[in-house]
């Protein structure tokens, strides 16, 4: 067995130890950064150089092929992005920072499982502990009664939609008997039409459906954007994201082998997430909470290319998972450094951004073009990658109707961008403390979403390569 | 196999509505920790039934590993619940509206 596929999560595995002793020495926050940043980089090398090694566990349990590989680069990516924000921990007690990284690396981990793992007890572990890892991560705000109120109502969902998919997995097993993934999708093949067996894929997808937060699943998500640390609900709106979209598209091979009545409710719940999102969206003051509709709205999308089932339309998926990772980070980088007292932004404090750090307010513009699809962003052509792919998959209707949410949600993403550019700060704003490093970070996110938005082919590539091996 | 698997799986469905509707009719915290935990143990039934049926051992495993990992459940959502209830002293979810 080729033991080195596996070593992204060897790196992870060794940063959780690693935090877990550091946890009973005394605090020294510089010191829990310095190393969180240390160990970050090591994950993103090292998920680098072994791209090409793939492996497999026996029982056909856990798989390391191309498609893990690539996206556990996403995943370690996004971390690295996390961690830099993090130099400030200010609204976390300093005692509690080397927990805080505990979580944040258990939850890496998990998810990097969560992409490779193939069976389902796998996957449901693999859920589970990324879950709880980000139910405790939430409720470290210095404002506990913030953070607790979010983690309860994160928790609460988050436990009955695992009940539902265990539920689900549950009603598969009793139908076809079969565990694993790839035996699961070649047993479901003939079976469309058996009630059983579609109620329990209906309700295997709640799980995930959670993760993404889609439409009958996403009532959390402004509760715990609002009420988490920003750098946590920076993670969850990034890297916890990329990895739905990552089990989803494993889950793909199932969902069509759930037939069109399956598509067709798909269908029905991503149009659901674009509106209830967007509509959401429209009247929200409080910045993150905008972030999180817009999450939901975007979990929309994302489900059109999940439901047209072609490696077009898988590649596609991988490539908006990018472009929501770099555009939500570049939005939370405002967040982080805009509210340095840990206060959540609204949108009036963004006034006078452009002026304040020319450089944020630019990032922020090509973030909010980007998720409003305008080009030359990824975000544009994330979408029409995704749209194109379900055109060709016959899903005309559906493409309509997302276009039309996309031009209601070019309202509040330009109700942002005014606050920012156009808009007057209030006399006696204190001024901005941009930390040093910061203007790089945003220059340089703003630099890679326009430059993988003109040329998009090498990462096309990669995913058209990394979708193959989704088989 | 005596009961036959189709009356398992009406347990199991049994279990997992009411579980359901106690998640979702109760106004209490820890009845609706309680819902959850019908519903993963309707699931339970459902995967040992099953694993019966197909004389075959994964649904019993994949079992013992949810018993393990409802108890990991319990445990944080208890810490969160008792947490809760320290600053605020209520048990109903409708207390806490801070957010929004």
């Amino acid at each position: 067995m080729n033991w080195i596929g596996f070593a992204p999560e060897m790196v992870n595995l060794l940063a959780v130890v690693v935090f877990l002793g550091l946890a009973l020495a005394p605090a020294n926050p510089r010191r829990d950064f310095v190393a969180a940043m240390a160990l970050s980089l090591l994950g993103l090398a090292v998920s680098l150089a072994v791209v090409r090694a793939t492996g497999e566990l026996p029982h056909q349990g856990y798989r390391a092929d191309l498609f893990a590989q690539v996206y556990k680069i996403l995943l370690a990516g996004g971390l690295v992005l996390v961690v830099a924000v993090c130099r400030d921990l200010a609204d976390v007690e300093a005692r509690r920072h080397p927990e805080f990284f505990l979580l944040l690396f258990t939850c890496n981990l998990a998810m990097t499982m969560l992409v490779s793992a193939v069976h389902l007890l796998a996957v449901y572990l693999a859920l589970e502990l990324s879950s709880y890892a980000l139910y405790v991560l939430v409720v470290l705000r210095r404002d506990r009664e913030l953070g607790v109120e979010a983690a309860l109502k994160y928790f609460l969902v988050g436990v009955v939609a695992s009940a539902v998919t265990l539920f689900g997995f549950a009603l598969l097993y009793a139908v076809t008997r079969a565990t694993t993934l790839d035996a699961l999708a070649r047993a479901l093949v003939g079976l469309g039409a058996n009630p059983l067996a579609a109620v329990g894929l209906l309700l295997t997808l709640g799980g995930f459906f959670f993760k993404l937060a889609v439409f009958p699943f996403h009532f959390w998500a402004p509760d715990v954007y609002q009420g988490a640390v920003h750098q946590v609900g920076a993670y969850i709106a990034t890297v916890s994201k990329v990895a739905a979209m990552g089990v989803l598209l494993r889950l793909t091979a199932l969902t069509h082998a759930g037939g069109p009545p399956l598509v067709t409710l798909l269908a029905v719940l991503a149009m659901a997430s674009m509106t209830v999102g967007n509509l959401a969206a429209i009247g929200q003051q409080d910045l993150k909470r905008l972030l999180a509709c817009s999450s939901v709205a975007h979990g929309g999308y994302v489900l059109i290319g999940l439901l047209s089932f072609s490696p077009a339309a898988h590649a596609a998926v991988m490539f908006y998972a990018l472009g929501v990772l770099l555009m939500k980070f570049t939005c939370f980088l405002v967040v982080v450094t805009v509210a340095g007292d840990g206060r959540n932004p609204r949108l009036e404090d963004l006034a006078g951004l452009h002026a304040r750090s020319p450089v944020l307010a630019l990032a922020l513009m090509m973030a909010l073009f980007g998720l409003a699809g305008i080009p030359p962003t990824i975000g544009f052509t994330g979408k029409l990658l995704v749209f194109k792919a379900a055109v060709d998959q016959g899903h005309l209707a559906l493409v309509i109707f997302a276009m039309l949410n996309v031009v209601v949600s070019l309202y509040y993403y330009l109700l942002v961008l005014k606050a920012a550019y156009l808009a007057e700060p209030a006399a006696g704003l204190p001024p901005l403390r941009v930390p040093r490093g910061v203007p790089v970070l945003a220059a340089a996110l703003a630099c890679a979403m326009v430059a993988i938005g003109f040329f998009p082919a090498p990462v096309i590539r990669l995913a058209l390569a990394a979708a193959a091996a989704l088989g | 196999m005596i009961v036959p698997f189709g009356h398992v799986l009406l347990l199991a469905g049994l279990l997992f509505v009411l579980g359901m509707v106690c998640v979702v009719a109760r106004r209490n915290l820890i009845m609706i920790l309680l819902g959850v935990e019908i519903m993963l143990n309707a699931a339970a039934i459902a995967l040992v039934g099953a694993s019966l049926r197909w004389q075959a051992m994964e649904g019993q495993v994949l079992v013992l590993f949810i018993l393990a990992v409802a108890a990991a459940e319990v445990s944080v959502g208890l810490a969160l619940i008792v947490n809760a209830h320290r600053r605020s002293g209520r048990l109903d979810p409708n207390a806490f509206h801070r957010l929004g």
